[in-house]
């Protein structure tokens, strides 16, 4: 098993490379370049730029031979303050700090500053990472749990009305935009019922703090049933926008997934046992069927976290979806390549973890 | 259809006996003029069309008929493993061990599979579910029938193994399915199988999807089981040689009918209807090597444009006037032996060519 | 029906495939068989079997009609109902947020008096044009990779592969983001160009997916056996039996492209503010919401809603008129 991880782990390395490079060059083909951006800034004095860009191997006319200088930096293998390809200590700059390399580019988790900010780019980005898993975690459970009653069902009672029921529903949300489906329900349980608040993740005038700061987390440990029911009153909009389309495309899915399984002779073997028909479908037919969803439920946080960016957008969520989009707004160069980056690390990672848990729950794959 | 209703008079055969009155006690199993449907996309396909048979308490009878015939369906139909929809019952009544089975619950007729009657099907390598080992798979339908402890039933399922021939099998208990080899699954699906006891064995095609090498071995191995439990055997096959080897008696089925029926000796020696004749001659034989190999001429037909009147009559080498606007009846020929063509039976109308076509057959049959 | 007394066309093969072991009678005209009805759905021709099975599908009908109807708002609406964003009409009543539908205006108006149905026929045109062509230059790049990687195998399906891979990996709707954002310049043609070439990557998989599955069948090496050249191979044999898959995948991509301009244009990333698509025509809705006006968000997103029902239905009736495993 631990070979079988280790040799998924090296075949995802050329693609984690590839994803540098081509988050590297969406930005450096962006119009304007991510340098120009410092001069946006006019609390920013020409020298600490030209310090700044240098810090990060950025050159005012790279051309070609400067661009992939910029990459190798920003990557971590070139050391920006004059060592070329060795660090200070004379060793090759993409060994680990301790070791002896350099301290700069993604290899040492250097993701560079924010613009707009001034702030390293990795604690933005983990600043906002709590509201993001709050969104994702509670969208991902309610998702799955969802789709797999709905789907289990709807395969069981095939060409029943709750079948047809979920089949048309299905499609139709299928097919809704998702931030329009945002906007209606803002419309209808924000603006015309006052049911829910519509934007931020905690009641602004109500809260302690500040979300996500230390105050906040402290006042949440002192006082927690009011803050995270004022949590959970923010979710319930976004939730559903976000899992709404998921549910509907997932559901069809764990139903094609069961009627296969359905139909496959061992479930008649089990039936041809005198099996229970709960038995028949949990313990034989869903058991197999449970295999391509485990894959795609892994494969869905992935996509969840595509679909953040949308919910966030739309329900101001204060998560790294709405920053990405604040960031992409203000050219935040930096910021937008990390996000970028690290959002893809993580759907490599989810791809990993989709595979190994085939691995495990499959007896007839051999790692 | 509605010509095969009309024509035969309830109990005409032996063996069918009035509906609602159970077969007597030495017959384990009646079926008694059954129809299965199925409902499909593009109209209905009568897939099993008013048969009737019965096995005796301990007896073997063989089902013998090409592929798509209903052979498969009468036994599916048989165990009530048929999908309801898109297949539907319309008509027939089957006994077994004296209840009328057919409209049993449910749940009652679910309490009668894999204890006292279960199936051995076509493909070991589907038929066993991936994701449990072999000994799950066989210790279920002991927890499931006997109220067994799961130690019980494990024991249980090492003793089947060990009945059936598979070496090592204590390592084997805990192997998934797709450790073994063909020939091995069928064996732990014979395992399971008889794992209950069962009255009835009901085996469709169980070696065809075997290597040629194996499937005398599954085949001995059934039959030897088979007397040592006591238990009834319906073997379903498309294979005369099979027949031969294992069962006593034979059911010749052609598109959803019974077309005849008798003793495996009378059958095999001295076949009737054409369509068994046909079946016999395209058995290769060893002693004619160079020959040109017989085959019954024509496909199997349509089951959407059934031919009117005699099933086979557009292949039949014999077929004479009545052949193709009516049905024969199933006439009984002599004890235990039943055949359904016009050869045999008087026919309604235009008979006059018959006794010349009868020996023209005869001629035949005594050839081959 | 073909009787046998109709010789096949010369040139042409027409397998008869007997059922079990039994050749095909010559001497049974009465008898229909189903291998005597194959061969006559093969007369029929691929795409004529094909249609009749999508007519089967009644919400694919549906779609399709739907669709076409779609298509001609696209291109008749805006010449006789022209409109340009940059005329102001003014608000007319007191609600800042426009009028609420009316007779005047079937589907209300926004803040500034604008026509709201007109907004939405006059917007057909740009969310069409960008599903459509994004749909086939999508195709074009997908065939085109899947084919070289499926055809020369090896290193340079390794390195195709790896490329299609990071594409799946990449939440592709970031890089979407920041492409329409940073080189669209609001234009069409831009727009275009970033959906087309940023969607391909699952249509290359299914091609190559298709070659793989059907090297090693026997048309092909039948094909190969008798001389045929590779590359004819995977053009006349391999492609068209990928066909359905592909179509089936490509109106998925229309759909997600019409979805993906609307929300790209929601974010004001998309077509700029002096054209009209049915993005555009709710982008600045939200903002309104707070004084009810409901249906300035709600129209436009109806028709981008309807339209990817109409498609993914098409989609639909397609999967099943293409698949060869379906039955007549």
């Amino acid at each position: 098993m631990l070979t079988y991880v280790a040799r998924r782990i090296i075949q995802a390395i050329p693609v984690v490379f590839l994803i540098a490079v081509v988050s590297f060059f969406l930005m450096q083909q962006a119009p304007g370049g991510p340098q120009l951006a410092f001069n946006q800034n006019h609390h920013i004095t020409t020298a600490q730029i030209d310090s700044w860009l240098k810090s990060w191997c950025l050159e005012r006319d790279p051309g070609v031979v400067g661009t992939i200088r910029e990459f190798a930096g920003w990557l971590g293998v070139w050391n920006c303050t004059g060592g070329g390809l060795l660090s200070a200590h004379g060793l090759p700059n993409f060994l680990p700090a301790a070791l002896g390399g350099g301290t700069n580019g993604l290899l040492h988790g250097d993701f560079g500053f924010s613009i707009a900010s001034g702030q390293p780019v990795l604690s933005e980005i983990l600043n906002r990472v709590p509201a993001t898993l709050i969104l994702m975690g509670v969208s991902w459970v309610i998702w799955v749990t969802m789709a797999i009653l709905i789907g289990v069902l709807a395969a069981v009672k095939r060409y029943s009305v709750w079948d047809q029921a979920t089949t048309f529903f299905s499609y139709i949300f299928y097919s809704l935009p998702t931030f329009w489906l945002g906007l209606i329900l803002i419309f209808i349980f924000g603006v015309a019922l006052r049911w829910f608040p519509v934007q931020g993740i905690v009641d602004t005038r109500a809260a302690p703090a500040p979300f996500a700061t230390d105050a906040y987390w402290a006042a949440l440990a002192k006082d927690p049933i009011p803050n995270l029911f004022d949590i959970g009153r923010h979710l319930v909009l976004p939730v559903i926008t976000l899992v709404a389309v998921s549910i509907a495309a997932d559901s069809r899915f764990v139903r094609s997934a069961m009627l296969d399984s359905l139909s496959q002779d061992y479930v008649r073997t089990a039936r041809a046992k005198g099996a229970v028909e709960r038995s028949v479908i949990f313990r034989h037919a869903f058991r197999n069927a449970l295999l391509p969803i485990l894959t795609n439920v892994a494969l869905e946080l992935a996509f969840l976290f595509s679909g953040a960016i949308v919910t966030e957008t739309v329900f101001t969520w204060p998560g790294m979806g709405r920053l990405y989009f604040d960031a992409v707004n203000a050219r935040d160069y930096f910021l937008v390549m990390g996000i970028l980056f690290i959002g893809s690390i993580l759907v490599v990672i989810m791809n990993l973890v989709a595979d190994v848990l085939y691995a495990w729950a499959d007896p007839r794959i051999r790692y | 259809m509605t010509v095969q209703e009309a024509t035969v008079p309830e109990g005409q055969f032996e063996e069918v006996h009035s509906p609602g009155v159970p077969p007597p006690p030495d017959v384990l199993l009646e079926v008694r003029n059954l129809r299965t449907h199925f409902h499909v996309m593009d109209g209905t396909v009568p897939a099993v069309d008013g048969v009737s048979f019965s096995v005796r308490r301990g007896e073997t009878l063989g089902v013998v008929g090409e592929s798509g015939c209903g052979k498969s369906v009468t036994a599916l139909t048989i165990m009530r493993l048929l999908e309801i929809p898109p297949a539907e019952i319309v008509a027939g009544e089957i006994w077994f061990d004296g209840r009328e089975i057919l409209s049993l619950p449910e749940d009652q007729m679910r309490r009668l599979r894999g204890s006292a009657m279960s199936m051995i099907f076509q493909e070991p390598m589907t038929s066993l579910n991936p994701v449990l080992t072999v000994g799950e798979q066989i210790a279920e339908a002991v927890i499931i029938h006997r109220k067994a402890s799961h130690k019980e039933a494990e024991a249980r399922a090492l003793e089947m193994l060990k009945a059936v021939g598979i070496p090592a099998p204590e390592r084997r208990l805990r192997q998934y399915p797709h450790e073994l080899s063909g020939g091995m699954r069928q064996r732990v699906m014979i395992a399971l199988a008889l794992s209950c006891d069962p009255k009835l064995l009901v085996a469709d095609e169980p070696t065809t999807a075997l290597d040629v090498t194996i499937q005398a071995q599954i085949l001995d191995l059934i039959a030897r089981l088979q007397r040592d439990t006591g238990a009834s055997l319906l073997l379903i096959t498309h294979d005369l040689g099979v027949v031969a080897e294992v069962v006593q008696r034979v059911v010749v089925m052609y598109a959803g009918k019974v077309v005849e029926q008798g003793s495996v000796k009378e059958i095999l020696e001295s076949p009737k209807h054409p369509y068994t004749k046909g079946l016999l001659a395209s058995i290769p034989s060893r002693g004619k090597r160079g020959d040109r190999l017989n085959v019954i001429k024509g496909t199997v037909p349509n089951p959407f444009r059934m031919p009117v009147g005699c099933r086979f009559n557009p292949r039949c080498p014999y077929a004479f006037e009545p052949c193709a606007g009516h049905e024969p009846p199933l006439d009984q020929t002599g004890p235990d032996r039943a055949v359904a063509c016009w050869l045999y039976t008087k026919p309604p109308v235009g008979a006059e060519h018959q006794a010349s076509q009868r020996a023209k057959a005869d001629a035949d049959g005594s050839a081959a | 029906m073909t009787s046998r007394d109709d010789p096949a066309p010369p040139g042409s093969t027409v397998f008869v495939t007997g059922q079990g072991t039994m050749p095909v009678d010559i001497a049974a005209p009465a008898d229909v068989a189903a291998a005597d009805v194959e061969v006559a759905l093969e007369s029929l021709g691929q795409w004529q079997l094909a249609w009749r099975r999508f007519k089967r599908h009644r919400m694919a009908l549906f779609g399709l009609a739907f669709l076409a109807f779609a298509v001609l708002v696209a291109i008749i609406g805006p010449i006789v109902w022209p409109y340009d964003p940059l005329i102001i009409p003014g608000v007319s009543g007191t609600n800042p947020g426009g009028d609420s539908p009316s007779l005047a205006h079937l589907m209300g108006t926004d803040n500034n008096g604008r026509d709201v149905l007109q907004m939405v026929v006059n917007g057909a045109r740009i969310s069409m044009t960008i599903g459509i062509t994004s749909m086939l230059i999508a195709g074009f790049v997908g065939i085109t990779v899947g084919t070289l990687a499926g055809y020369f195998g090896g290193w340079v399906d390794n390195v195709l592969m790896r490329v299609v891979d990071t594409f799946f990996a990449i939440p592709l709707l970031f890089v979407i983001l920041v492409a329409a954002a940073f080189f669209g310049e609001g234009k069409v043609i831009s727009l275009v160009l970033i959906f087309g070439l940023l969607s391909w990557p699952l249509i290359a998989r299914l091609i190559r997916a298709q070659f793989l599955s059907l090297r090693e069948v026997d048309f092909v090496e039948a094909a190969r056996a008798v001389g045929v050249s590779d590359l004819r191979i995977a053009f006349r044999d391999i492609l068209p039996n990928a066909i359905g898959p592909i179509i089936v995948a490509m109106t998925l991509i229309m759909a997600n492209n019409i979805i993906l301009e609307a929300f790209v244009s929601y974010l004001n990333f998309g077509i700029s503010a002096d054209q009209i698509s049915w993005g555009n025509a709710l982008a600045q809705s939200q903002n309104y919401l707070v004084f009810g006006n409901w249906w300035w968000a709600f129209f436009p997103g109806i028709a981008i809603a309807l339209t990817v029902i109409a498609i993914n239905f098409i989609g639909d009736g397609l999967r099943d008129a293409l698949d060869p495993r379906t039955r007549l």
